[in-house]
Protein backbone atom coordinates (compact mmCIF):
# COMPACT_ATOMS: atom_id res chain seq x y z
CA UNK A 1 0.00 0.00 0.00
CA UNK A 2 1.24 3.47 -0.93
CA UNK A 3 1.92 5.77 2.06
CA UNK A 4 0.98 9.45 1.56
CA UNK A 5 3.85 11.58 2.88
CA UNK A 6 2.46 15.05 2.21
CA UNK A 7 -0.88 16.66 2.95
CA UNK A 8 -3.10 17.37 0.00
CA UNK A 9 -2.91 21.06 -0.95
CA UNK A 10 -5.86 23.16 0.22
CA UNK A 11 -8.22 24.45 -2.47
CA UNK A 12 -7.66 28.18 -3.27
CA UNK A 13 -10.87 29.26 -1.50
CA UNK A 14 -9.68 27.74 1.78
CA UNK A 15 -6.15 29.12 1.57
CA UNK A 16 -5.16 32.15 3.60
CA UNK A 17 -5.01 35.34 1.48
CA UNK A 18 -1.43 36.53 1.61
CA UNK A 19 0.30 39.88 1.26
CA UNK A 20 3.99 40.61 0.71
CA UNK A 21 5.45 43.75 2.26
CA UNK A 22 8.67 45.03 0.68
CA UNK A 23 10.70 47.43 2.78
CA UNK A 24 14.11 49.04 2.90
CA UNK A 25 16.27 49.42 5.97
CA UNK A 26 17.89 52.87 6.16
CA UNK A 27 21.07 52.86 8.22
CA UNK A 28 24.55 54.28 8.18
CA UNK A 29 26.25 50.91 8.66
CA UNK A 30 26.01 47.49 7.05
CA UNK A 31 23.44 45.14 8.54
CA UNK A 32 23.08 41.39 8.39
CA UNK A 33 19.99 39.32 7.80
CA UNK A 34 20.11 37.45 11.12
CA UNK A 35 19.97 40.71 13.12
CA UNK A 36 17.07 41.97 11.00
CA UNK A 37 15.04 38.77 11.32
CA UNK A 38 15.57 38.68 15.07
CA UNK A 39 14.59 42.34 15.42
CA UNK A 40 11.39 41.82 13.40
CA UNK A 41 10.30 38.84 15.48
CA UNK A 42 11.27 40.37 18.84
CA UNK A 43 9.59 43.73 18.11
CA UNK A 44 6.36 42.18 16.93
CA UNK A 45 6.29 39.66 19.79
CA UNK A 46 6.86 42.45 22.31
CA UNK A 47 4.13 44.59 20.81
CA UNK A 48 1.39 42.07 19.97
CA UNK A 49 2.34 39.04 22.05
CA UNK A 50 2.57 35.44 20.87
CA UNK A 51 -1.15 35.12 20.18
CA UNK A 52 -1.21 38.40 18.23
CA UNK A 53 1.73 37.43 16.03
CA UNK A 54 0.24 33.98 15.43
CA UNK A 55 -2.80 35.64 13.85
CA UNK A 56 -0.67 37.65 11.41
CA UNK A 57 0.86 34.56 9.76
CA UNK A 58 4.20 36.37 9.65
CA UNK A 59 7.05 35.00 7.55
CA UNK A 60 10.38 36.71 6.81
CA UNK A 61 11.53 35.61 3.36
CA UNK A 62 15.26 34.93 3.54
CA UNK A 63 16.02 34.43 -0.13
CA UNK A 64 14.58 37.83 -1.08
CA UNK A 65 16.97 39.72 1.23
CA UNK A 66 19.11 42.15 -0.77
CA UNK A 67 22.19 42.96 1.27
CA UNK A 68 23.43 45.67 -1.11
CA UNK A 69 20.22 47.71 -1.20
CA UNK A 70 19.12 46.55 2.29
CA UNK A 71 15.72 45.49 0.94
CA UNK A 72 13.69 42.75 2.63
CA UNK A 73 10.29 41.12 2.09
CA UNK A 74 7.93 39.78 4.75
CA UNK A 75 4.78 37.78 4.15
CA UNK A 76 1.60 38.00 6.23
CA UNK A 77 -2.12 37.48 5.77
CA UNK A 78 -4.29 40.15 4.14
CA UNK A 79 -6.03 41.26 7.35
CA UNK A 80 -2.77 41.88 9.23
CA UNK A 81 -0.99 44.23 6.81
CA UNK A 82 -1.51 47.35 8.95
CA UNK A 83 -0.56 45.42 12.07
CA UNK A 84 2.73 44.23 10.57
CA UNK A 85 3.64 47.64 9.08
CA UNK A 86 2.99 49.29 12.48
CA UNK A 87 5.23 46.68 14.09
CA UNK A 88 7.99 47.22 11.51
CA UNK A 89 7.85 50.95 12.27
CA UNK A 90 8.73 50.20 15.88
CA UNK A 91 12.12 48.72 14.94
CA UNK A 92 14.64 51.37 15.90
CA UNK A 93 17.85 49.36 16.37
CA UNK A 94 19.50 46.29 14.86
CA UNK A 95 22.11 45.40 17.45
CA UNK A 96 23.94 48.68 17.97
CA UNK A 97 22.95 50.17 14.62
CA UNK A 98 20.14 52.73 14.53
CA UNK A 99 17.74 52.13 11.65
CA UNK A 100 14.62 53.48 9.95
CA UNK A 101 12.25 51.21 8.04
CA UNK A 102 10.91 52.57 4.76
CA UNK A 103 7.91 50.74 3.30
CA UNK A 104 8.34 50.33 -0.46
CA UNK A 105 5.37 48.26 -1.60
CA UNK A 106 2.58 45.93 -0.52
CA UNK A 107 1.39 43.32 -2.98
CA UNK A 108 -0.55 40.08 -3.13
CA UNK A 109 2.07 38.41 -5.36
CA UNK A 110 5.85 38.37 -5.52
CA UNK A 111 5.61 39.37 -9.17
CA UNK A 112 3.62 42.44 -8.16
CA UNK A 113 6.44 43.58 -5.88
CA UNK A 114 8.77 43.90 -8.86
CA UNK A 115 6.43 46.26 -10.75
CA UNK A 116 6.91 50.01 -10.28
CA UNK B 1 0.42 60.78 -0.69
CA UNK B 2 1.25 64.30 0.51
CA UNK B 3 2.30 63.64 4.08
CA UNK B 4 3.57 66.20 6.56
CA UNK B 5 5.37 65.76 9.87
CA UNK B 6 4.47 68.80 11.94
CA UNK B 7 6.50 68.06 15.07
CA UNK B 8 10.26 67.63 14.66
CA UNK B 9 12.85 69.04 17.08
CA UNK B 10 16.20 70.10 15.67
CA UNK B 11 19.49 70.82 17.44
CA UNK B 12 18.26 74.41 17.82
CA UNK B 13 15.72 73.41 20.44
CA UNK B 14 15.60 70.17 22.38
CA UNK B 15 16.82 67.99 19.51
CA UNK B 16 20.09 66.31 18.53
CA UNK B 17 20.15 66.31 14.71
CA UNK B 18 20.84 69.23 12.43
CA UNK B 19 18.24 70.77 10.12
CA UNK B 20 19.99 69.20 7.11
CA UNK B 21 19.88 65.66 8.57
CA UNK B 22 16.19 66.00 9.43
CA UNK B 23 15.25 67.52 6.07
CA UNK B 24 17.15 64.89 4.07
CA UNK B 25 15.60 62.04 6.09
CA UNK B 26 12.12 63.53 5.57
CA UNK B 27 12.77 63.74 1.84
CA UNK B 28 13.95 60.10 1.68
CA UNK B 29 10.89 58.94 3.63
CA UNK B 30 8.61 60.74 1.18
CA UNK B 31 7.31 63.64 3.25
CA UNK B 32 6.12 66.71 1.37
CA UNK B 33 6.93 68.99 4.27
CA UNK B 34 8.01 69.14 7.89
CA UNK B 35 7.75 71.62 10.71
CA UNK B 36 10.79 72.38 12.86
CA UNK B 37 9.54 72.98 16.36
CA UNK B 38 11.47 75.16 18.79
CA UNK B 39 10.89 76.41 22.29
CA UNK B 40 10.66 80.21 22.60
CA UNK B 41 14.04 81.70 21.61
CA UNK B 42 15.67 85.11 21.84
CA UNK B 43 15.14 87.42 18.83
CA UNK B 44 18.68 86.87 17.58
CA UNK B 45 18.44 83.05 17.79
CA UNK B 46 15.05 83.20 16.09
CA UNK B 47 16.47 85.15 13.16
CA UNK B 48 19.35 82.67 12.80
CA UNK B 49 16.87 79.77 12.81
CA UNK B 50 14.66 81.45 10.19
CA UNK B 51 17.69 82.08 7.95
CA UNK B 52 18.82 78.43 8.36
CA UNK B 53 15.32 77.19 7.49
CA UNK B 54 15.29 79.28 4.30
CA UNK B 55 18.69 77.86 3.33
CA UNK B 56 17.68 74.22 4.00
CA UNK B 57 14.36 74.72 2.21
CA UNK B 58 16.20 75.71 -0.98
CA UNK B 59 18.85 72.99 -0.62
CA UNK B 60 16.46 70.04 -0.20
CA UNK B 61 13.40 71.35 -2.11
CA UNK B 62 11.00 70.42 0.66
CA UNK B 63 8.38 72.54 2.44
CA UNK B 64 9.67 73.58 5.87
CA UNK B 65 7.69 75.45 8.49
CA UNK B 66 8.70 77.02 11.78
CA UNK B 67 6.70 76.19 14.86
CA UNK B 68 6.97 77.22 18.48
CA UNK B 69 5.98 74.96 21.34
CA UNK B 70 4.71 76.60 24.52
CA UNK B 71 5.78 74.76 27.68
CA UNK B 72 3.59 76.71 30.10
CA UNK B 73 0.65 79.09 30.16
CA UNK B 74 2.86 82.19 30.24
CA UNK B 75 4.75 81.14 27.10
CA UNK B 76 1.48 80.24 25.39
CA UNK B 77 0.01 83.70 26.02
CA UNK B 78 3.16 85.45 24.76
CA UNK B 79 3.31 83.27 21.63
CA UNK B 80 -0.44 83.71 20.94
CA UNK B 81 0.07 87.51 20.91
CA UNK B 82 2.81 87.33 18.28
CA UNK B 83 1.04 84.66 16.27
CA UNK B 84 1.69 86.27 12.88
CA UNK B 85 5.49 86.04 13.20
CA UNK B 86 5.76 82.24 12.85
CA UNK B 87 3.92 79.36 11.19
CA UNK B 88 2.66 76.83 13.72
CA UNK B 89 1.80 77.20 17.41
CA UNK B 90 1.99 74.03 19.47
CA UNK B 91 1.19 73.62 23.14
CA UNK B 92 3.13 71.01 25.10
CA UNK B 93 0.44 68.89 26.72
CA UNK B 94 0.64 66.99 29.97
CA UNK B 95 -0.28 69.76 32.39
CA UNK B 96 -4.07 69.87 32.83
CA UNK B 97 -4.18 73.66 33.02
CA UNK B 98 -2.17 74.03 29.83
CA UNK B 99 -4.24 71.32 28.10
CA UNK B 100 -7.39 73.28 28.92
CA UNK B 101 -6.05 76.70 27.87
CA UNK B 102 -4.61 75.23 24.65
CA UNK B 103 -8.01 73.73 23.77
CA UNK B 104 -9.69 77.09 24.50
CA UNK B 105 -7.25 79.13 22.38
CA UNK B 106 -8.05 79.32 18.66
CA UNK B 107 -4.49 80.52 17.90
CA UNK B 108 -3.14 77.10 18.92
CA UNK B 109 -2.78 74.64 16.03
CA UNK B 110 -1.66 71.48 17.83
CA UNK B 111 -1.92 70.18 21.37
CA UNK B 112 1.07 67.84 21.61
CA UNK B 113 0.92 64.59 23.61
CA UNK B 114 -1.85 65.58 26.11
CA UNK B 115 -1.20 62.33 28.03
CA UNK B 116 2.52 63.02 28.57
CA UNK B 117 3.72 62.24 32.10
CA UNK B 118 0.21 61.62 33.38
CA UNK B 119 -1.69 58.70 34.85
CA UNK B 120 -4.73 59.62 32.77
CA UNK B 121 -5.23 60.54 29.13
CA UNK B 122 -5.13 64.31 29.80
CA UNK B 123 -8.34 64.88 27.85
CA UNK B 124 -11.99 64.56 28.76
CA UNK B 125 -15.26 65.19 26.94
CA UNK B 126 -15.15 68.92 27.76
CA UNK B 127 -11.62 69.44 26.46
CA UNK B 128 -12.34 67.35 23.36
CA UNK B 129 -15.41 69.50 22.62
CA UNK B 130 -13.38 72.70 23.13
CA UNK B 131 -10.62 71.40 20.84
CA UNK B 132 -13.21 70.68 18.14
CA UNK B 133 -14.76 74.18 18.51
CA UNK B 134 -11.40 75.95 18.31
CA UNK B 135 -9.95 73.61 15.69
CA UNK B 136 -7.03 72.51 17.87
CA UNK B 137 -5.56 69.25 16.58
CA UNK B 138 -4.87 66.52 19.14
CA UNK B 139 -1.48 64.98 18.49
CA UNK B 140 -0.66 61.27 18.49
CA UNK B 141 3.06 61.35 19.21
CA UNK B 142 4.95 58.37 17.79
CA UNK B 143 8.11 59.05 19.81
CA UNK B 144 6.32 58.26 23.06
CA UNK B 145 5.57 54.77 21.78
CA UNK B 146 8.98 54.30 20.16
CA UNK B 147 11.03 55.22 23.21
CA UNK B 148 8.93 53.43 25.83
CA UNK B 149 8.57 49.70 26.43
CA UNK B 150 6.49 47.10 28.29
CA UNK B 151 4.23 48.64 30.98
CA UNK B 152 4.90 52.31 30.17
CA UNK B 153 4.24 51.69 26.46
CA UNK B 154 1.00 49.87 27.34
CA UNK B 155 -0.10 52.89 29.41
CA UNK B 156 0.72 55.35 26.63
CA UNK B 157 -1.18 53.23 24.11
CA UNK B 158 -4.20 52.98 26.38
CA UNK B 159 -4.26 56.76 26.98
CA UNK B 160 -3.86 57.44 23.26
CA UNK B 161 -6.72 55.06 22.46
CA UNK B 162 -8.93 56.98 24.88
CA UNK B 163 -7.93 60.31 23.30
CA UNK B 164 -8.69 58.93 19.84
CA UNK B 165 -12.11 57.78 21.03
CA UNK B 166 -12.89 61.23 22.51
CA UNK B 167 -11.57 63.13 19.48
CA UNK B 168 -13.61 60.95 17.12
CA UNK B 169 -16.77 61.38 19.17
CA UNK B 170 -16.50 65.17 19.36
CA UNK B 171 -15.02 65.53 15.86
CA UNK B 172 -11.81 67.16 17.07
CA UNK B 173 -9.00 66.95 14.49
CA UNK B 174 -6.31 64.31 15.13
CA UNK B 175 -2.78 64.77 13.82
CA UNK B 176 -0.03 62.16 13.53
CA UNK B 177 3.51 63.34 14.27
CA UNK B 178 6.81 61.60 14.84
CA UNK B 179 7.89 64.05 17.59
CA UNK B 180 11.45 63.13 16.60
CA UNK B 181 14.41 64.71 18.34
CA UNK B 182 16.91 63.02 16.05
CA UNK B 183 16.60 61.94 12.44
CA UNK B 184 16.61 58.22 13.34
CA UNK B 185 13.36 58.75 15.23
CA UNK B 186 11.56 59.92 12.08
CA UNK B 187 9.29 57.28 10.63
CA UNK B 188 7.81 56.36 7.28
CA UNK B 189 4.33 57.95 6.91
CA UNK B 190 2.85 54.50 6.20
CA UNK B 191 4.21 53.22 9.55
CA UNK B 192 2.55 56.15 11.34
CA UNK B 193 -0.74 55.50 9.53
CA UNK B 194 -0.63 51.79 10.40
CA UNK B 195 0.10 52.54 14.03
CA UNK B 196 -2.83 54.97 14.15
CA UNK B 197 -5.11 52.22 12.86
CA UNK B 198 -3.99 50.14 15.86
CA UNK B 199 -5.05 53.01 18.14
CA UNK B 200 -8.65 52.98 16.93
CA UNK B 201 -8.65 55.14 13.79
CA UNK B 202 -10.07 53.88 10.50
CA UNK B 203 -7.54 53.70 7.64
CA UNK B 204 -9.03 56.77 5.93
CA UNK B 205 -9.08 58.76 9.17
CA UNK B 206 -5.45 57.80 9.82
CA UNK B 207 -4.44 58.95 6.31
CA UNK B 208 -6.28 62.23 6.84
CA UNK B 209 -4.44 62.70 10.14
CA UNK B 210 -1.12 62.86 8.31
CA UNK B 211 -2.25 64.56 5.09
CA UNK B 212 -5.45 66.62 5.28
CA UNK B 213 -5.18 67.88 8.88
CA UNK B 214 -1.63 69.29 8.35
CA UNK B 215 -2.75 70.70 4.98
CA UNK B 216 -5.54 72.62 6.76
CA UNK B 217 -2.97 74.02 9.19
CA UNK B 218 -0.80 75.05 6.21
CA UNK B 219 -3.79 76.78 4.59
CA UNK B 220 -4.23 78.73 7.83
CA UNK B 221 -0.52 79.64 7.71
CA UNK B 222 -0.98 81.06 4.21
CA UNK B 223 -4.04 83.05 5.32
CA UNK B 224 -2.13 84.37 8.32
CA UNK B 225 0.71 85.63 6.12
CA UNK B 226 -1.80 87.85 4.33
CA UNK B 227 -1.71 91.45 5.55
CA UNK B 228 -5.49 91.48 5.91
CA UNK B 229 -5.43 88.76 8.63
CA UNK B 230 -5.85 90.13 12.16
CA UNK B 231 -6.76 87.14 14.37
CA UNK B 232 -8.61 83.81 13.96
CA UNK B 233 -12.01 84.64 12.54
CA UNK B 234 -11.17 88.33 11.96
CA UNK B 235 -9.76 89.69 8.71
CA UNK B 236 -10.15 92.87 6.63
CA UNK B 237 -12.38 92.19 3.64
CA UNK B 238 -12.30 95.67 2.03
Amino acid sequence: MKIIKRLKILPPTLREKKRFIKFQVLSEERINYEDLEQAIWNTLLDFYGEEGVAKTGLWVIKNLWDEEKKICVVKCNHVSVQKVIAGLGLISRLGDTRVIIKILKVSGTLKGLEKD
Amino acid sequence: MQAFDMHVHSAFSGGVSSLEELASTAKILGYKGICFVAYPLSKKEEEILKAEIERVKKEFAIEIYLGFEARNVKELRILAKRRKEFDVLLARGGDLKLNRIACETPEVDILTHPEFGRNDSGLNHILARLAAENNVAIELNFREILTSSKASRAKFLSHMQRNVMLAKKFKAPIILCSGAINHFEMRDPYCLISLATQLGLELKEAKDAITKVPQKIIEEIKKRRDERWIMPGVEIIR
